[in-house]
């Protein structure tokens, strides 16, 4: 019967022609053979897909990677994080000072301030040898300039209750000013210039030389607007000549300028604002030579540098309001994020950008022009595959070339013959914050009993897997600012029985802890979604209940943890994480200025000798003294236990035991090195040398 | 192929009530009895593991972290110098081995059981009531027009399609994922939504019984006595079109386990420490390759529990269904 | 016929405008913020957060945001919060992405359902037809991504091949019969699971569409006639069973769109429903309220198909031009 055959051929035929496919198709043997075009691409697996290729406008880890393959900084780290320079050949770093003559005042000699008398009167100190004047090269009279402003004002609104904001029109009249040139950038000099000129800075009252029609001007609007003193650090690079973007198009000053400029323009909503927002002007000085003057001291800022710069050919006014028009836009409106340069950018870097297929793979190809010669690779292919175990099973199928392997799975891969692996140590720490508004906290026995009944090591051995180490800190353990004489808090429950009995806490007839009636409880809050700290919570809660304080859990989606709970200070207890930076500043998250909703000092720290500590790292530039000061403040908060810093995680990466670097020597023969990691753990230091091998060349480490 | 002679309606069993009718043809289908039974052992469990896990000192404690326990395969012994004497399991062995912070999965299991029925049960109990309301109303008031004053806007009986046009156009996975994403993640959330996104199914099997029931005579003889409305769909009618809703409750309940099984992979179950299958089951597949146990056993059992259901359910379709029944 | 048309048409567009009011209201209850702005990031101020907000037209009454929202949705101006670009055109890719698995899923299914449900029918009660039950619905009930998982381990241990993905990944996508297998294989396992659900389901439907009809008085008829066995069955009876699967036809539409996030997840297929769930996870407003509401209009649509099918198809309505 027709129907009937066809019933039962229709599914055989289909199947069979399915399954069949698999003949065709490259299996895990046949793919470096039959595609030796495989050996020169590397392919790497992401869980999400970059967004925006463009490094000042993209915040994900996954457009950072891409980035930093296509774009170069001014400077980056080096193989053990000294700044070395890329685009920059050199830099040179100093200081502009300024400060404002006030003829109201008299000098220490008797004689009225004037511009020149306080000119002359230095000039001699400084010929006489005074040390207040060391670092001074050059001092010079500016004359005074008048100008008018609008600042914003609150004013307690009629009916509404609401406070009114308003402009108000100020004029600022500044007086002249003397202009100190110092060799090396010193926070203290004013300090120590005002002893030589006996308290003459300290009296300088700035409300003298701004008016306004209203009573509006307080002592702070003031200083703001005029300041008596002023710091401006000035960094002098000086570029490399002869780099080339991927179109040709030579590199200059012009771009850096372009770049800092871009990142400024409130329309292109860069996430790098606050990093660049303390730049004052970026000047060129010819072709190869940029002049950067900062508002006022600002160390980490200097680091921010090693952030891609963007061609300014490219993505100009002109450029841009030709882009709008081909597509049919409103130049007027179009901005650098509007470009289509972020889906198909262009910059300096070793790999240029091909093609970029959104959520399944970005793909780079050799830049032949680079600046240090080409890469070895031809291709790097970015894959994105959402689901851990699958990009694992393609690492195992031959499909991608790395793997960043859980912790319980690092015994396991570090065995297999077929696979190098290379450990590192996290730049961020995980850590249990107390709010410290709420009355259970407020006593410093309390937190650091709560430390002692939790079993660090053992979350370590048995939730990191071994994969982690202990910290006792604000800054990351490779770092220099680290304090490795700090010891942890040791494990201990009996002592932090004993800690909290001495804090007036005793057990009731039902076991749990109370004092004056009331018990010990409260909710410890992380977000869902990270199985380690779920872990961490977990391990908490019960460490806790054993001692007997009564302790609730909760896990949050990610939006409404922060939002709502973390942001607003409502909370008791959190489980969470810092991701950190290579420099000493830690003002945001824990000067006792950023308690304020959706600030980041969110348990309310406040220790006056920390934030004095804070600011004066932020602004020295002296690196042995940061290092010293950063130490200092390591160690009075780790005295002060506003978190309890639990661990910093390592990572296992795993590459195919037949990636290894080559460099050719003198007679053009080839050379194969290991791929060895940097101070950092990193090990993509020397990237542009790697090759992939059609048998593993190296015995094995 | 001769059973069909069987099938002339023989003079006595006129007198035989349908249900019994159906009870007979549902026995002789085996597979749906095996089901009904596998049923009934996993009701029992559940309600055994509510009583052996709840409470802050359980007779099987499912939250009793020992680290230095983990990933114990399945029939292990506790390591004893390691494991303070209160944190040894009750029963001596870890039946079912533990997981990646030594919990004991025989006692996570049947913390599980309890919950995942119950998640079942209360989606599809909220899904039956407001099924049962709607089509009831519809197919019962469905002529009475809604408006105001003289303005005749529709019938209750549009609006009511209307709204299960409505209902069943979003995708339902999608929708649920989408609410439960926004919510506060917990249990009676995930419930609530599964309930309201299925209750469409029933109100339509409903309200077509009541439609074609609500022309026969013995409603007819109700009105004539004088019965009042709401009494005649609870008495008369609701008992009579019980049978497709029986069908959609227990298909339900497969359904809803499996839908909190899949929101628990996308990472929007039932937050810990609360356990139910779904969550052990998509914890454990991170550990695939090294603790297999964490997957296979929660896996099969949802397969086994989420089966009897089906079966179960599918066997009552069948038995209720006069054109298929087998005598 | 006509009032039946319009009265259908009516109707949907009534439910359209409903379905695009609560669409746009579930969402906007979420107090999350479009994750890009990450409050965490330690240099962000808080102006910076309203700055955005403002770009992003947060900060209007729900009413102005719903209209402005459609317009620009309509005018495929619409764009997503993640990266800034028009929603429709990413909405259109990955269309073009799931339309092969959903193909030959479909394919998939309809081939081994019907004959799986009418050997099932024909044999009622039989070994086979025990066994199959039991396998089929397994199928159902086990979970959809621990099955996938189970399968695509066995295939890599086993077989040493790739099967995530659209093919192959770096070999160079030269057009031709390489090419074409590659994809093929890689389509099989995803839309085979896919497809496991829908399989189950039809041939039960068919099994007891069959069931019913064999039992009715012409097939009775035709066998007293004396026609022989395989023509009563596949010439008579399958024919009139089948009259509910052409309906069924048009509610496959809005399998396009909702049922494939696990598995879309799993084989990292850059398709409609990953494309969804990615957005929930950020909060990318405009492209979970386009699916949504894309979702709806394609059941809408799938709805209205089987309507008018059903309407050709039997003869009844086409008479009486009521509805059933």
């Amino acid at each position: 019967m027709r129907v009937k055959r066809l019933l039962i051929l229709g599914p055989t035929l289909v199947s069979l022609f399915l399954l069949q496919s698999y003949f065709w198709v490259p299996t895990f043997e046949d793919q470096a053979r039959g595609d030796p075009g495989r050996l020169t691409r590397y392919i790497e697996t992401s869980i999400g897909d970059a967004s925006i290729l463009n490094p000042t406008l993209a915040a994900d880890s996954s457009s950072a990677a891409i980035n930093s393959l296509v774009f170069e900084g001014l400077i980056d780290r080096d193989f053990d994080l000294t700044f070395r320079g890329r685009l920059a050949e050199a830099w040179e770093i100093f200081e502009e000072a300024h400060l404002l003559v006030d003829e109201t005042q008299s000098l220490p000699d008797g004689s009225a301030v004037t511009g020149d008398g306080l000119l002359r009167y230095l000039e001699a100190a400084r010929a006489a040898g005074d040390p207040a004047l060391r670092l001074v090269r050059k001092i010079e009279l500016l004359p005074g300039e008048t100008r008018r402003e609008q600042i914003e004002v609150a004013a307690p609104g009629a009916a509404s209750g609401k406070p009114d904001r308003r402009q108000v029109g100020v004029t600022v009249r500044l007086p002249a000013r003397l202009k100190f040139t110092l060799r090396e950038v010193d926070q203290d000099f004013f300090a120590t210039l005002d002893r030589l000129l006996g308290g003459y800075t300290a009296r300088i009252d700035p409300t003298r030389f701004v008016t306004a029609a209203e009573p509006v001007v307080t002592r702070e609007r003031a200083a703001a607007l005029a300041p008596p003193t002023e710091h401006n650090p000035v960094v002098l690079f000086r570029l490399r000549k002869g780099i080339r973007f991927h179109d040709g198009h030579e590199f200059d000053a012009g771009d850096v300028r372009f770049t800092y400029e871009a990142i400024m323009a409130p329309e292109n909503l860069s996430p790098r604002v606050p990093d660049f927002e303390p730049v004052k002007a970026v000047e060129p000085r010819g072709r190869y030579a940029v002049k950067v003057t900062y508002k006022r001291l600002f160390e980490p800022g200097f680091g921010s540098w090693t952030m891609g710069i963007l061609p300014e050919h490219l993505l100009n006014r002109e450029a841009l309001k030709a882009e709008a028009i081909r597509l049919g836009r409103d130049p007027e409106k179009f901005s650098v994020r509007d470009s289509r340069f972020n889906r198909n950018p262009i910059g300096p870097g070793p790999f240029q950008f091909a093609e970029w297929k959104t959520d399944q793979y970005i793909r780079l190809t050799r830049f032949d022009r680079y600046f240090e010669g080409p890469p070895n690779l031809s291709e790097y292919l970015f894959r994105i595959i959402p689901d851990l175990l699958t990009a694992e099973l393609t690492f195992y199928a031959g499909t991608s070339d790395a793997y960043a392997a859980q912790p319980h799975q690092v015994e396991r891969l570090t065995e297999d013959p077929r696979f190098q692996s290379f450990s590192r140590l996290g730049l961020g720490y995980t850590y249990i914050g107390y709010n410290m508004r709420r009355p259970i906290f407020q006593d410093v026995r309390v937190r650091k009993a709560l430390g002692m009944a939790v079993n660090v090591q053992e979350i370590i051995d048995y939730v990191l897997y071994g994969q982690g180490e202990r910290t006792t800190g604000p800054y990351p353990k490779q770092t220099e600012f680290y304090d490795s004489t700090v010891r942890p808090l040791a494990y201990d429950p009996e002592g932090a029985l004993r800690l909290l009995a001495e804090a007036g806490w005793r057990r009731n007839a039902e076991g749990w802890l109370e004092k004056d009636g009331r018990p010990l409880a409260f909710t410890l809050i992380a977000n869902s979604g990270n199985e380690v700290r779920k872990a961490v919570m977990v391990i908490a809660q019960n460490a806790w209940r054993r001692l007997g304080i009564r302790v609730e859990t909760l896990t949050l989606e990610w939006a409404v943890f922060i939002n709502e709970r973390v942001d607003k200070g409502d909370f008791d207890a959190v489980v969470l994480g810092w991701a950190m930076g290579l420099d000493a500043d830690i003002y945001q998250i824990f000067h006792s200025s950023q308690t304020g909703h959706f600030q980041l000092n969110f348990v309310g720290y406040a220790n006056a000798q920390a934030d004095e500590l804070m600011v004066r790292i932020r602004q020295e530039y002296n690196q042995e003294r940061q290092v010293a000061m950063a130490r200092q403040l390591h160690r009075v908060i780790a005295e002060d236990q506003p978190y309890t810093f639990l661990f910093v995680g390592k990572s296992l990466v795993l590459l195919d035991r037949k990636i290894v670097r080559m460099v050719r020597d003198t007679t053009g023969s080839a050379r194969y090195l290991p791929i060895v990691p940097d101070k950092l753990g990193g090990i993509k230091f020397h990237f542009t040398q790697w090759v992939k091998t059609p048998q593993p060349v190296l015995t094995a480490n | 192929m001769g059973r069909h002679t069987a099938r002339e309606t023989r003079p006595r069993d006129a007198t035989v009530s349908p249900a019994r009718l159906a009870w007979r043809s549902f026995l002789r289908n085996r597979t749906a009895v095996a089901g009904m039974l596998a049923c009934t052992l996993f009701f029992v469990l559940a309600l055994c593991g509510l009583v052996l896990t709840k409470g802050d000192h359980p007779i099987l404690d499912p939250r009793q972290v020992r680290l230095v326990d983990k990933f114990r395969p399945p029939l292990s012994l506790p390591t004893p110098r390691a494991v303070a004497p209160e944190a040894l399991p009750r029963l001596g062995i870890y039946p079912l081995g533990t997981d990646e912070l030594g919990r004991d999965v025989f006692a996570r299991m049947l913390e599980g059981a309890f919950v995942s029925l119950s998640v079942g049960f209360v989606a599809v109990g909220i899904a039956v009531i407001i099924g049962i309301a709607l089509g009831g109303i519809a197919g019962y008031y469905g002529r009475a027009r809604l408006g105001f004053g003289t303005v005749r806007l529709m019938t209750v009986d549009t609006l009511i399609t209307g709204l299960i046009d409505v209902a069943l156009s979003f995708p339902s996975f999608f929708l649920i994922l989408t609410v439960v994403a926004i919510l506060r993640p917990s249990i009676w959330n995930i419930m609530v939504v599964i309930g309201l996104t299925s209750w469409e199914g029933t109100a339509r099997f409903v309200r077509a019984e009541i439609l074609a029931l609500r022309e026969q005579d013995f409603i007819q003889a109700a009105h004539a006595l004088g019965v009042p409305g709401p009494r005649v769909i609870v008495r008369h009618l609701i008992p009579n079109a019980v049978a497709p809703v029986l069908v959609s409750a227990t298909l339900g309940i497969a359904g809803a386990i499996l839908t909190e099984s899949g929101l628990s992979f996308l990472g929007f179950g039932v937050p810990p420490p609360d356990a139910t299958w779904g969550n052990i089951l998509s914890d454990g597949k991170n550990f695939l390759f090294d603790a297999s146990w964490l997957t296979i056993i929660p896996g099969t059992a949802i397969l086994v529990v989420v089966l009897a259901f089906n079966l179960f359910g599918e066997g009552l379709r069948e038995a209720f269904n006069p054109r298929l029944r087998q005598l | 016929m006509l009032t039946f048309l319009l009265r259908t048409g009516w109707k949907k567009l009534w439910t359209l405008f409903f379905i695009s009011v609560i669409s746009f209201a579930v969402i906007h209850l979420a107090p999350g913020e479009p994750s890009q702005i990450d409050p965490m990031n330690p240099r962000f101020t808080p102006q910076q957060l309203e700055r955005y907000r403002k770009a992003f037209d947060l900060d209007q009454p729900l009413h102005v945001q719903y209209v402005r929202f459609y317009r620009k949705l309509l005018s495929g101006e619409l764009r997503s919060f993640k990266d800034n670009h028009p929603v429709m055109p990413k909405i259109v890719e990955r269309i073009w992405n799931s339309l092969p698995l959903f193909a030959v899923g479909t394919l998939l299914m309809w081939c081994f359902a019907f004959p799986l449900g009418v050997a099932s029918a024909i044999r009622r009660n039989s070994v086979f037809d025990q066994v199959t039950t039991v396998i089929v619905f397994a199928l159902i009930s086990v979970p959809g991504f621990y099955l996938s998982y189970l399968l695509i381990i066995f295939v890599v241990q086993n077989f040493h091949v790739d099967v995530i993905g659209l093919r192959t990944f770096g070999r160079p996508d030269t057009p031709g019969v390489l090419t074409l297998m590659d994809r093929t294989w890689h389509l099989v396992l995803p839309s085979a699971l896919g497809a496991t659900a829908g399989i189950a389901v039809i041939s039960r439907y068919v099994r007891s569409q069959m069931l019913e009809v064999i039992t009715a008085d012409y097939v009775r008829t035709a066998r007293a006639k004396g026609l022989e066995e395989d023509t009563v069955l596949y010439k008579h009876a399958l024919r009139n069973a089948l009259l509910p699967f052409v309906t069924m036809l048009g509610l496959l539409i809005p399998g396009l769109v909702g049922g494939s996030v696990i598995f879309e997840t799993i084989f990292a297929w850059p398709g409609l429903g990953r494309l969804g769930y990615e957005a929930i996870l950020s909060r990318d407003y405009p492209i979970v309220i386009t699916l949504n509401f894309i979702a709806a209009v394609l059941t809408l649509v799938g709805t209205l198909l089987s309507d008018l099918l059903y309407m050709v198809v039997d003869p009844r309505i086409r008479l009486e031009g009521g509805e059933v």
